[in-house]
């Protein structure tokens, strides 16, 4: 019974988060992206600072082999969703500790969705 | 075996802010250009990434991104008396020496030099007679005016992010910003840093005191900027590694990710690291320079680099160094104060206070390369009047500290032994509880103090070393002795429960511990050819192909960091080379 409510919440969870997603206005989200524009491409197959974005969405944390990722990272297990996404940009250091990436977070939920929304269609 | 090249348009020796400078807007012009860097190229993915890039021992104990002294050093004395001894280990100063140079360690303090410096000679004059500069200061009026360079400030400040807060533009002074700074003609490009405890505190006292603080600007980006170049800027993270290290957020305004990447996208421009350069080479009538020798450090193979337009933009002490070993200009000699190469070195000079509060957390490991606040009221400010206590020049007032390093930075109050465990529960206890307040004067040339060839030692390539002569003034120390006053008067109103006060330095110079890395003088700009080596567009007056371009072109030091005149006058030179020596090669100014 438990794990059926449990069930539910997630879904419902999932649900509340995709649709905030897609609320989000990538127009401005383009705007956001400047934080992130100084170490992260969108082309495929440049790494800067950062690796590229290009098609991050369903990739794995860390699975790019050109480019030099910290052991945290590619420890971390994570698959890039708009969710774990969020979850990361809110709070790289307290989601992935000792991960390299040199940003305090983007506290603002409806700054992230914004951006996300942005990624979701500038990413592919 | 001498292998000569093909000829270029024009040669950049040293690619730090003023080489990248000049590399970009001449390589946009048109021009092929060859740059010759005697360090390693370093980029911010490959070399400055996290965690590597927060590294004391090597970055600041090890100096990895600095000049080498085993293969090239300065020889130092006090006076002309004294036999000079080679710095064999860096110390006062630290020259960079890797592709963007001293900009990629630098903490990004950009100040604008004013009228109040260019016209020095003549202000001092006017206010208070001939007889009140002493007759061994050799200071002279610079030949540029505020009001030419003031677009080219503006540019250099778009260019690297400045964060600051105007407090005069355009003749209205602005509340919150410097009201004793020129007019400009904009805001800075990005808002202030965030102040910390420790800047808010000084700022506070000051202003009881009666002081203008303002927040200091720094090449520290507050916000992600794109610069006019196109150029992405991250937000600075307050890291607390900013001074001697290369930014892991690409914030700091550095030439190596903003106007040397540009040159290196253009195919008009080619790079070459470990590239040494011994000799400028001139022709047969010394009218003009043909291009440079350099070794390729690598592999040890002699190189002839012909080239139309000469460009030294190394770090200001190896510019003059090149100067005097290419035989360019005439040496200076202090007995007889004939000759100009070496002329009017000067450095800086200061004093500071530790104030400790117990149960105050500082948090010193989070801080901005310009997080402090600062003041100018004994500085450019003629209201400040120097004729009662008798010295020419100025100084800032400073309060905050910028990277408090975890190994070095351990302020203890004055008494605590210096080592054993009584060292060690004090700085404990005091490290989170101290702030500093400082001061930062400016140095008078003197007929003394100068660079030449040092007679007896030589570098890794068989060439003498350079001599430099130094020692502080009596007006220094005056300045100095002011200075310590006012920093103490301040911090006993902010009743710290320790205070290490301020003193005035009387002791000779020394190459130890670390001071400052504004080093000045030595290839300086002027009026005419009698006293300067360089025309006011940084134009030498024997060889009108050569510009010489960096801190050695200041025929004296101010109390501000030099990096702000340093890359306005870049910009230009580098508009005056495109707009009109191209077209019509010959001396810009006559002689």
């Amino acid at each position: 019974m438990s794990g059926r409510v449990g069930g539910v919440t997630l879904v419902l969870a999932f649900l509340l988060s995709g649709a905030a997603y897609a609320d989000g206005d990538a127009a401005r989200g383009e705007a956001r992206f400047q934080d992130c524009a100084a170490c992260h491409k969108l082309e495929a197959g440049v790494n800067n600072v950062g690796p590229t974005l290009h098609e991050i969405f369903q990739r794995k944390a860390g699975a790019l082999s050109e480019f030099r990722y910290s052991p945290a990272m590619k420890r971390s297990g994570i698959t890039w969703t708009p969710e774990t996404l969020d979850k990361f940009i809110t709070d790289p250091q307290g989601m992935v500790p000792a991960n390299r990436m040199p940003y305090a977070g983007m506290a603002n939920p409806s700054d992230r969705s914004d951006l996300i929304a942005y990624l979701q269609k500038a990413t592919k | 075996m001498v292998t000569k090249l093909k000829e270029v348009d024009a040669v950049i020796v040293g690619l730090g802010w003023t080489g990248g400078i000049l590399a970009k807007e001449l390589t946009e012009a048109g021009l092929k250009v060859v740059a010759l860097e005697r360090g390693a190229p370093r980029s911010t993915e490959n070399d400055f990434s996290l965690p590597n890039i927060r590294d004391e021992l090597r970055y600041v104990v090890r100096h990895d991104l600095m000049q080498n002294t085993a293969r090239d050093t300065i020889t130092i004395r006090n006076n002309p008396s004294q036999e000079a001894l080679p710095m064999r280990r860096l110390g006062s100063f630290l020259p960079g020496e890797v592709v963007g140079g001293s900009g990629v360690h630098w903490s990004g303090h950009t100040w604008r030099w004013t009228d109040m410096e260019f016209r020095i000679r003549s202000n001092y004059e006017e206010r208070y007679g001939k007889n009140f500069i002493p007759e061994d200061m050799t200071i002279q009026d610079w030949g540029i005016t505020y009001a030419e360079l003031e677009p080219y400030y503006d540019k250099f400040e778009y260019v690297a992010a400045v964060a600051g807060k105007a407090g005069n533009i355009k003749g209205q002074i602005q509340p919150g910003g410097n009201p004793f700074e020129a007019a400009r003609a904009r805001e800075y490009p990005l808002p202030p840093l965030t102040p910390i405890l420790a800047s808010e505190m000084f700022s506070e006292a000051a202003r009881n005191a009666g002081y203008h603080p303002f927040p200091r600007p720094s090449a520290n980006a507050t916000q992600p900027y794109t610069n006019p170049d196109g150029i992405k800027f991250g937000a600075c993270q307050y890291c607390g590694f900013c001074q001697r290290f290369g930014c892991e957020a690409n914030a700091k305004g550095s030439p190596h990710m903003t106007v040397i990447p540009i040159a290196m996208r253009s195919p008009n421009f080619e790079l070459r690291a470990h590239s040494w350069v011994t000799k400028v080479l001139k022709d047969s009538d010394g009218k003009r320079v043909t291009g440079v020798a350099y070794t390729n450090l690598l592999n040890g193979e002699e190189f002839e680099q012909p080239a139309g337009i000469m460009l030294l933009c190394a770090y200001a002490i190896n510019n003059v160094h090149l100067m005097l070993l290419s035989g360019i200009g005439e040496p200076y000699d202090p007995a007889t104060q004939k000759g100009i190469i070496g002329k009017n070195y000067c450095y800086q000079t200061g004093t500071g206070a530790t104030l400790f509060f117990e149960g105050k957390f500082f948090n010193p490991f989070m801080s901005a390369g310009g997080s402090n606040a600062t003041f100018d009221d004994f500085n450019v400010n003629w209201e400040f009047d120097r004729g009662p206590h008798n010295f020419v020049g100025a100084y800032n007032v400073s309060g905050g500290f910028n990277t408090a390093l975890p190994i070095g930075y351990r302020p203890v109050p004055s008494g605590t032994p210096q080592w054993g465990s009584e060292w060690k529960r004090a700085t404990a206890k005091w490290y989170q509880t101290a702030m500093t307040i400082s001061a930062a004067g400016s140095v008078m040339a003197n007929r003394y103090n100068c660079f030449d060839l040092d007679p007896t030692y030589r570098n890794a390539f068989g060439q003498p070393l350079m001599r430099m002569t130094f020692d502080y003034k009596a007006n220094e120390h005056k300045v100095g002795q002011h200075a310590a006053q006012v920093i103490n008067d301040i911090a006993k109103t902010m009743t710290p429960t320790n205070l290490n006060p301020a003193r005035a330095r009387t002791d000779p110079w020394t190459v130890v511990p670390y001071q400052s890395t504004h080093n000045t003088g030595g290839t300086i700009m002027g009026t005419n050819p009698r006293n300067s080596a360089l025309n006011k567009y940084l134009q030498s007056w024997d060889c009108h192909n050569l510009f010489v371009i960096g801190a050695n072109v200041f025929p004296h030091n101010a109390s501000y960091n030099p990096t702000g005149p340093v890359g306005a006058l870049a910009y230009w030179t580098a508009d005056v080379i495109k707009n009109h020596y191209v077209k019509n090669p010959q001396p810009l100014v006559p002689a």
